[in-house]
């Protein structure tokens, strides 16, 4: 178990069995269903592109060890290798070949898989489309990572903060105000540095600065929640405190935290590219391809193919994102977000 | 259309008609004020920021640029002649070997007569008003002592140790601030003078000065032009010691060259100005080697425009004023080149196949007039192994002799310098470049030929089968340390990684920045890494010292940062040291050479071919090769400069005007809109 | 009104202390001075390398009060920001206050504009898109406030030095110089760039703050005593969205001073962005502390400035 890519498996499955679980959820809750057929019908399209994004960033992640040492590289079959990684295996080039290019880009020496590289390569005649495809995982491992960091950790410490009050609400809110008054790219560039550079350090970074958004937005929901009056005669009627969290509160929350979720991802990915180009990105992530890809477009002639490539992917989960974040909001709660924020 | 909406819109058409003329008559890329055309001026980018002119302290090939103009030496190279030949430079002659009857070599300097120093407010210490005052051979005694001093922290201690008690001062000194708390508390010249002279720094006079060696050093000639040599006045080391507001005399050289600084933002713009009291300037009648323009040069250069009638003979220097404006990135560095904003620049690899083809211009550079001039530098790069680590270096005895050799039998340095360089390079077999003493055409290094079925037999023979750790059962796994952390330098070191995995070594890149990597090397805690070594002077010696024990980075700071030490080594080496270039020395360089192919301490990579682009209004450009700059030889012609920069730099306004209708396009209908409504 | 102001003022205090104790937990306690040190002469470093390095940063005491009352790393810590003693560089030990009072004035030179033309541009935009909704105008707006916003930042800054720099040759593709007479042609592609990466977003934001205002009563009053759309916009909603715009806009003010880190890189502009940069490509932590502590010290006091102006607008806020 203590190797990084049963943890990779491990995390596959625990996320199959959880997205089922949704399903389940969803299909019970009318309410619920009614909403995700409305954003089903209201873009269709961006949902298929994120679950494209989804599918291959999961593929992606499961990996094991074994199969054969391609491409003259005697390392890998000793490494833990996805699908891709298997699939992309021995389409090494030498250097940089254009799309579809049957020589390579510069000086024309024959290639040894002509025509066989939709996307290019890079200068090391790694596939683009390979590196392209790696990326998403990590953009969603970005996302995803962060998310799961933040959001508990604000549920617990808002949804207490705004239901106990006094003392609670004050640490919670003085914790809040501190980490809210550091500029947020500094912030996350100061506790990178703290922590250290690696994916899951970046990840904790950005958990901090968006869990201050979750947080004040359960603490103010909640404080409002607590007052209405099912909760009050809720309390009247003797019951428990927790069991008032948990069956009056939580449920009141969660399509605030979907939309909160979703709006935050975009600008979550976003600030990675950001990071890399400080050189404190994510391994693997488009923000580097972009980095490395401006001395590339300075070229002459130019590559263009890495940069495009890698801005469009990123360009069009963002704006995926974006849109679907923008329907969620009109679809489940078109007014209280903005009163929160 | 109402009155009113048509008066709107004609007001708003006027004011957007009115910023689009404005816009475009300020548009312009021209990066330098208006009041600087038609001057002399030479502008030059530069990438790192110098960390310390201090001239005892400075050594990198950035800080030369500006060292090298600001400093004057005793000797100096000719600007044109090659192999490389001294020069006279601040002294009458060069100094030659006389044997004392004690056996001791004396090398005797003599200083030209009215040498004084830039103008410069340090100078109130010798008395209130003064703005300068005359060099004195104590100057020079005062810098030596520098070099010795522990606190300065000189690279140069090692060659300057060649001279008859030097080391003895450094213990003296050392000694006496141990035992004097207070001593350490007195401006430095007090301090050097307390604890007397060095013995074999002898100043005769004002204008002489001995240096006393017991023992044969051929090689000091050279120390001699370089900027460490530079007089030193005792009024600049106590005046800018960084406090009462005086900045660090790392940042505020006092200058005795042909240049001196004016502006020192060295982040961002460094200025040199010329020195009105540089001897050649006043003295322009006295047409010494060092303040003319040279009469001759090797075979071609006439050819080349290099003895031009306009020049010869005529008084140093031609450029009234030096610009640098720091560039951290190559590619706009480059396009600014091109819009002639810079007079000289190397090639940048993204643009190499623009500019040049089958090693030549490509006719469309040619047409803008841009010259170009290829060199091999005297500069040899290698992947280095630290031998103090337990699994590559001495500790891993046998096997990792065996380990190194597999590896330097996995790397291709014909393709590296292809994807990476353009091929702008040669292949290395051994330390030592063409231009050099000691280079043998026919020498082929039997472990730097690519041979990966050879290199896994070795592997196997050295207990790593098929890279396999048997401690670990899985590849073995090494660290490659580098500075380098831009995207760029880690693909170019991912290369090598990728070599390796061929034969299934698992090597990691672990990039910090510069200077911490520098810090490691100190430290001794990298493990392979990619370093080069630029020659100081022209001499084998200068190459091979760099697996000289004595040299040993860890222990003694020196460039050997691979701390080899192999004590048969170090006793041929000090034989071909003290030799003059004979059949002898070539035999002992070939035992070396065995040595260092045995052993294999480093995998030799290449030596660095320098490309060279200058514009056609830049005159009198040699490549020196080493990082000596030799600005003062250079000049240009700012008409023509100014003329093609106009030409070539028309800012295309089309796009600008398109968008602005089109935007207007967009935007009328609504105002109209708006403003029907506010009737 | 001073019992509120003084409130604020203590609140203010305490966040600043806040922010002081985190940085102080962040650089000194989860990356101690051994990991500091280790980072900046490498893992395999010996320990005595590494008590040098600290001894030469002024790392090499206890860090907390109860191991050491009398000198101890947090009182030091809390000592010197409260006095603005800033100290020494980690990576090259200059004075970071220099390096401060250099920065300033190129950031400066780059922000301010960039600021003021961000809300020229994106308050009068924004309004005309509101004052347009549900038609083709906003939809089209709206798209493309969403493009623009899903752009990467990087992308901009790339594709602005292609293309205004090195095609259009409008202005120097990077660079910058302190003399009045051209620094506007360095500055101006950074604001440009920097312009479009905002713009998107605070369009979309003021406009959602001035549509929502039109559905308010008032509006709908105005509307039936006759006023024109263009009159309800440009008087009744502009006055009384500036609050939540004005709260956005107030809110930008420390980023002037704290440099915009990209640009100010991409485009050689030696401002305290650059300086941030240099920092983290340099470890250099000191400098790193000093700069969030100074971005978070400026958005605090204009934060107190701003709900201090708000309570003199409004008195209900005081009750509050």
């Amino acid at each position: 178990m203590n190797e990084p890519w049963m943890i990779s498996n491990l995390v596959v499955v625990a996320m199959l069995v959880g997205a089922v679980g949704v399903a389940r959820a969803i299909r019970r809750d009318r309410l619920w269903l009614e909403a995700s057929r409305d954003l089903v019908r209201r873009r269709p399209v961006a949902l298929v592109v994120i679950a494209l994004y989804l599918v291959v960033a999961l593929v992606d992640s499961v990996r094991w060890v074994g199969g054969a040492a391609v491409g003259g590289d005697a390392v890998a079959a000793h490494e833990a290798r996805s699908p891709i990684d298997r699939l992309f295996a021995g389409s090494q080039e030498k250097s940089y070949s254009a799309p579809f290019a049957k020589v390579e880009f510069y000086g024309g020496a024959p290639l040894e898989h002509p025509g066989k590289h939709p996307l290019g390569t890079d200068v090391l005649g790694r596939d683009c489309l390979y590196l392209l495809l790696k990326g998403a995982r990590v953009a969603l491992l970005i996302g995803g990572v962060t998310s799961l960091i933040a959001i508990p950790l604000a549920l617990l410490f808002g949804v207490s903060a705004g239901f106990v009050g006094g003392k609670v609400d004050d640490a919670v809110f003085f914790v809040m105000s501190t980490l809210a008054s550091m500029p947020a790219l500094l912030l996350v560039i100061a506790l990178v540095m703290a922590l250290g550079r690696g994916t899951l350090q970046v990840c904790i970074a950005l958990g901090v600065t968006s869990w201050v958004n979750f947080c004040r937005m359960s603490r103010g929901e909640t404080f409002k929640l607590r007052e209405m009056e099912y909760v009050q005669a809720a309390r009247a009627l003797g019951v428990s405190e927790v069991r008032i969290v948990f069956r009056h509160i939580l449920p009141n929350l969660s399509h605030l935290i979907v939309i909160t979720f979703v709006l935050t991802f975009s600008g979550l990915v976003l600030s990675e590219a950001v990071l890399s180009f400080l050189g404190i990105g994510v391994q693997g992530s488009w923000g580097q391809m972009i980095d490395r890809a401006r001395d590339e477009l300075a070229r002459e002639p130019a590559v263009w193919w890495n940069l495009t490539a890698a801005g469009i992917a990123l360009l069009v989960l963002i704006l995926a994102v974006n849109v679907v974040g923008d329907a969620i909001r009109d679809v489940l709660d078109p007014r209280t977000l903005r009163e929160n924020q | 259309m109402t009155p009113v909406a048509r008066r709107w819109t004609s007001a708003l058409g006027t004011l957007a008609i009115g910023a689009l003329a404005s816009f475009s008559a300020t548009c312009t890329n021209n990066p330098y004020p208006a009041a600087d055309q038609g001057r002399k001026v030479l502008y030059t980018a530069f990438e790192e920021a110098p960390k310390t002119l201090d001239p005892q302290v400075s050594y990198t090939t950035v800080e030369h640029a500006f060292t090298g103009n600001i400093f004057d030496t005793p000797l100096e190279y000719h600007f044109l002649k090659r192999p490389y030949t001294l020069i006279p430079g601040m002294a009458k002659s060069i100094p030659v070997a006389e044997h004392l009857p004690d056996g001791k070599i004396r090398y005797r300097i003599e200083f030209l007569p009215e040498l004084i120093y830039a103008d410069d407010p340090c100078f109130e210490l010798g008395g209130a008003g003064r703005k300068t005052r005359p060099m004195v051979a104590k100057d020079l005694e005062f810098a030596y002592m520098r070099v010795a001093d522990p606190k300065v922290v000189s690279p140069f201690v090692d060659p300057m140790s060649n001279v008859l008690g030097f080391k003895e001062f450094i213990e003296r000194l050392e000694a006496r601030r141990k035992s004097d708390p207070s001593f350490v508390t007195k401006p430095a010249h007090e301090q050097y003078a307390a604890v007397g002279p060095i013995e074999g720094i002898v100043v005769v006079d004002d204008a002489t000065l001995d240096l006393v060696l017991d023992h044969p050093y051929p090689q000091i000639l050279y120390w001699l032009a370089f900027p460490f040599s530079t007089p030193v006045p005792w009024e600049a080391v106590a005046y800018y010691n960084g406090k009462d507001g005086h900045p660090l005399i790392q940042d505020h050289p006092v200058s005795t060259g042909p240049y001196t600084i004016t502006h020192y933002d060295k982040q961002a713009r460094i200025v040199l100005e010329v020195n009105k009291n540089w001897y050649g300037y006043r003295h322009p009648e006295w047409k010494l080697p060092a303040t003319v323009y040279p009469s001759e040069g090797e075979p071609g250069d006439a050819e080349m425009g290099r003895l031009d009638a306009a020049y010869v003979g005529k008084p140093l220097p031609f450029v009234e004023r030096l610009e640098y404006r720091r560039e951290k990135e190559d590619i706009p560095r480059f396009n600014k080149f091109l819009q002639g904003y810079y007079d000289a620049s190397g090639i940048v690899k993204e643009s190499f196949d623009k500019v040049i083809a089958n090693g030549q211009l490509t006719p469309e550079m040619a047409e803008l007039g841009i010259r170009l001039e290829k060199t091999i530098e005297p500069a040899f790069y290698y992947l280095g192994f630290n031998m103090m680590d337990k699994t590559v270096g001495h500790g891993g005895g046998e096997k990792a002799r065996l380990l190194r050799q597999a590896m330097s039998l996995c790397v291709d340095t014909k393709e590296w310098l292809r994807l990476f360089l353009n091929g702008r390079g040669v292949p290395a077999e051994y330390m030592i470049p063409s231009s050099i003493f000691g280079y043998e055409a026919s020498y082929q290094n039997p472990y730097r030929k690519v041979d990966l079925d050879k290199a896994r037999a070795v592997l196997v023979e050295a207990g790593y089968p098929g890279g396999i750790d048997p401690a670990t059962g899985k590849p073995l796994r090494l660290t490659f340390d580098t500075g380098d952390t831009t995207v760029d330098g880690i693909l170019r070191n991912q290369f090598f990684v990728d070599e390796w995995r061929q034969i299934g070594l698992d090597i990691r890149i672990d990039a910090t920045n510069y200077n911490q990597f520098q810090e490691k090397l100190k430290k001794g805690a990298h493990q392979v890494y990619f370093w080069g070594w630029s020659a100081d002077y022209p001499d084998p010696e200068n190459f091979l010292f760099l697996l000289d024990t004595a040299q040993g980075r860890v222990k003694f700071g020196g460039p050997n940062d691979m701390n080899y030490s192999n004590p048969e080594y170090d006793r041929l080496f000090e034989l071909m040291k003290a030799r003059d270039n004979d059949d002898e020395r070539m035999r002992l360089i070939r035992e070396l050479r065995a040595i260092t192919e045995h052993d294999a301490p480093m995998i030799d990579l290449m030596f660095n071919e320098a490309y060279s682009l200058r514009h056609q209004w830049v005159k009198n450009v040699k490549p020196f090769g080493m990082s000596t700059p030799m600005t003062k030889y250079r000049d240009v012609e700012p008409e023509i400069r100014d003329a093609t920069r106009l030409a070539w730099n028309h800012p295309v306004m089309w796009p600008a005007y398109t968008l602005a209708i089109l935007g207007i396009a967009v935007t009328v209908p609504g105002i109209v809109t708006f403003l029907r409504e506010r009737q | 009104m001073l019992a509120y102001v003084l409130r604020r003022l203590l609140y203010g205090v305490v966040t600043v202390l806040g922010v002081l104790l985190f940085l102080f937990i962040l650089f000194f306690s989860v990356a101690s001075p051994d990991n500091m040190a280790r980072r900046a002469v490498g893992e395999k470093a010996s320990p005595k390398v590494i008590e040098n390095w600290k001894k030469e940063h002024g790392y090499d005491r206890p860090l907390w009060p109860w191991q050491d009352p009398k000198s101890n790393l947090l009182f030091d810590h809390f000592r010197k920001a409260l006095t603005f003693e800033f100290g020494k560089s980690d990576a090259d030990s200059a004075p970071i206050v220099e390096r401060l009072k250099a920065g300033a004035g190129p950031s400066l030179t780059l922000t301010v504009p960039l600021f003021v033309l961000g809300v020229l541009i994106g308050v009068p935009l924004s309004l005309f898109v509101a004052f347009f909704r549900n038609t083709y105008i906003d939809r089209m707006g709206l798209v493309l406030c969403v493009v623009a916003m899903s752009v990467s930042i990087l992308l901009y800054i790339v594709g602005a030095q292609f293309l205004i720099g090195k095609l259009l040759k409008w202005f120097p593709i990077s660079g910058f110089d302190r003399s009045i007479a051209v620094i506007a042609r360095f500055v101006a592609m950074p604001i440009v760039v920097g312009l479009a990466a905002e713009l998107g977003a605070e369009i979309r934001l003021y406009r959602t703050v001035f549509v929502e205002e039109t559905s308010r009563d008032y509006v709908r009053t105005a509307r039936a005593k006759g006023c024109g759309e263009a009159r309800v916009m440009g008087r009744h909603v502009l006055r009384n969205a500036l609050i939540p715009v004005l709260t956005n806009v107030v809110i930008q003010i420390p980023f002037l001073f704290t440099g915009a880190l990209l640009l100010e890189s991409f485009f050689g502009i030696p401002g305290l962005g650059s300086v941030t940069v240099d920092a983290i490509q340099g470890n250099d932590f000191s400098t790193l502390r000093t700069m969030v502590y100074i971005g978070a010290l400026l958005f605090v006091v204009a934060q107190i400035l701003t709900d201090v102006s708000y309570a003199l607008v409004d008195p209900r806020v005081r009750l509050e």
